[in-house]
């Protein structure tokens, strides 16, 4: 039966022309399901939460305190729709607060604002020492789109051109696209970590509290949790998304006590940055998922 | 005056020949029975014994009402059988939610006729079970009560035309693909209770479904066919399911279930208490 789900998961995808790799897994009884568990892809946005993760260790520790206050100058972060990297104006925000904006609403700049407190090697490190071979941190997020308007200038829909031309030849033009070279992941490291947050198996139990909740205040409910929202349902997350990129991570705790965690990590054959078909094709993916996995 | 105890005082003490005697034959005081006999004589109007001797005797207006005395204390005593196996024959109703398996029904009545008790049983809806207890219509019945609080309880689940590939059934499951309204749930009678009807309605809401699917079945039958027919779903305990051929998954919370406890009428004569070989029986019923 969960081999049936997985394959029909896939099929349907394939009928969309999405590609990627889909895990799911129960965090108490261990009965997972998916497929391309480990290939690696590039992570997006979903390189938030082993970020956020790194730096709440830091707080945690006591390297520095949450209240620490950052002024953001624009235009120096990265572009972005929501957040700081929206802002037209100078900001001055607490660390644990750019924590919440990050990820909230997927804010780039407050990204890259934690960067300069942890920079890319020492979270990548971090995470070689939590045994997290198969997630690699290894640029800012200001550098993905620097990447892409290196190669197509500020013409973002060439971008998506090349993006779905090189995904069909396998030769990377954008390099935050290539997985040799961007910060990236596999849907089994990605739902072992969530794993390991939920279970408190990882890091300080204050800083996966803290990563939890904070994960639990995601605005984007399109993707992943499209099809599964009701009171009775709780869910924490992290989209992803960058030209022909759909990821999202999360997990679904249900008031029964059921607890799913989730990796969705798509390349879509298709020049478009709005695919609400293949959004609702994850979160059709996550709700058969979670049905075949709760008890 | 309680005349019949007062005679009772007389005959004794006539037939022990002696106050104490006789007050340790009725189990009272010695000091009450002397005050019945004299309150005795004083109704009659003359001396009943003559306590001037060493021993105590009945005098000759004694013993000629004494006959009458006896005669009157047998025919109260017929009178008391009478009533105790009138009580007896009378045929007591158990109030019983519809749809229960006859051979169970059975069983009640064969443990009632073992126990010297002839029963009935009346297939009720909920509301009337209990009112028919307290208005004495019924002498036993199984009322429904919260399962938390229950001794018995019934998993409820719904029936389909389609057996689901799942333990069990959680209502945030059954949400249909967006933009397109979902089956109809169909409430039994038995389940139309305002406490049941909300936590229902209430779970159903949290978990994205429209309260507008919960509907009354109206009669079974009907409801059974549009559930087979896969034009719907049935809420139902699972014996229920099975027989008509449909097929079943228990709602995975509990809350949600029937509960059950067996109640007893106190009005006309009852005691108001269950006796336990009834408990067993009625147990049974909700197998």
């Amino acid at each position: 039966m969960k081999t049936e789900v997985a394959d029909g998961i896939a099929r349907d995808w394939d009928a969309l022309g999405v590609r990627g790799s889909f895990l799911a897994r129960n965090i108490d009884t261990g009965e997972d399901l998916g497929f391309a568990v480990d290939v690696p892809v590039p992570l997006a946005s979903v390189v938030k939460v082993p970020l956020a993760l790194v730096v709440l260790d830091r707080i945690a520790a006591g390297e520095f305190d949450p209240a620490r206050p950052v002024t953001y100058v624009p235009p120096a972060g990265s572009p972005g729709p929501a957040g700081l990297a929206a802002f037209r104006h100078p900001a001055t925000l607490a660390v644990g607060d750019l924590l919440l904006m990050m990820l909230s609403v997927s804010d780039n700049a407050a990204a890259d604002l934690l960067l300069d407190l942890v920079p890319v090697p020492e979270v990548d490190e971090r995470l070689r020492s939590w045994d997290c071979p198969d997630l690699r941190v290894r640029h800012r997020l200001h550098h993905m789109y620097a990447c892409a308007a290196g190669a197509c200038g500020n013409d973002f829909s060439l971008a998506l051109e090349l993006a779905v031309r090189d995904e069909r030849t396998g030769r990377h033009t954008i390099e935050t696209l290539d997985p040799a070279h961007a910060s990236r992941g596999t849907a089994g490291a990605l739902v072992s970590l969530l794993e390991r947050v939920w279970r408190d198996e990882i890091s300080d139990p204050a800083a996966t509290a803290e990563l939890r909740r904070l994960m639990g205040f995601q605005v984007f409910a399109h993707r992943m949790v499209s099809e599964l929202r009701a009171d009775s349902l709780r869910y924490s997350g992290k989209t992803g998304s960058f030209l022909h990129l759909r990821h999202e991570i999360g997990v679904v705790e249900a008031d029964s006590g059921d607890r799913v965690a989730l990796a969705a990590l798509t390349r879509a054959d298709r020049r478009a940055s709005l695919a609400p078909d293949i959004d609702l094709a994850i979160g059709v993916a996550a709700r058969r998922a979670f049905e075949a996995l709760r008890s | 005056m309680d005349l019949l105890a007062h005679l009772a005082a007389f005959t004794a003490t006539a037939e022990e020949v002696s106050f104490s005697r006789a007050a340790d034959r009725l189990e009272i005081a010695q000091p009450l029975l002397s005050r019945r006999i004299k309150s005795l004589e004083a109704y009659f109007g003359g001396q009943l014994f003559d306590r001037s001797r060493r021993q105590v005797a009945v005098t000759e207006f004694g013993t000629s009402l004494l006959p009458y005395a006896r005669d009157v204390l047998e025919r109260a005593e017929r009178l008391d059988q009478a009533a105790r196996s009138a009580r007896a024959a009378r045929t007591r109703v158990v109030g019983v939610p519809a749809h229960c398996a006859p051979v169970a029904l059975a069983g009640v009545l064969r443990a009632g006729t073992e126990h010297g008790t002839t029963l009935a049983v009346r297939e009720l809806p909920p509301q009337q079970r209990q009112s028919g207890l307290s208005e004495g219509s019924l002498a036993y019945a199984l009322l429904r009560v919260a399962p938390e609080r229950a001794t018995l309880r019934v998993p409820l689940g719904l029936a389909g035309a389609r057996q689901l590939a799942r333990r069990t059934l959680h209502l945030e499951d059954l949400r249909p693909p967006r933009g397109v309204a979902g089956l109809p749930i169909l409430a039994l009678e038995e389940d139309e209770l305002p406490y049941a009807q909300d936590r229902l309605a209430r779970a159903a809401a949290r978990a994205g479904l429209p309260e507008t699917l919960l509907r009354p079945a109206g009669p079974a039958a009907a409801a059974l066919a549009d559930t087979l027919a896969g034009r719907a779903r049935l809420l139902c305990a699972e014996p229920f399911a099975r027989q008509h051929g449909a097929s079943w998954t228990p709602l995975a919370d509990p809350s949600l279930h029937r509960g059950y406890e067996v109640g007893a009428s106190e009005s006309h004569g009852e005691t108001g208490e269950v006796p336990q070989w009834l408990a067993e029986a009625l147990a049974e019923v909700t197998r």
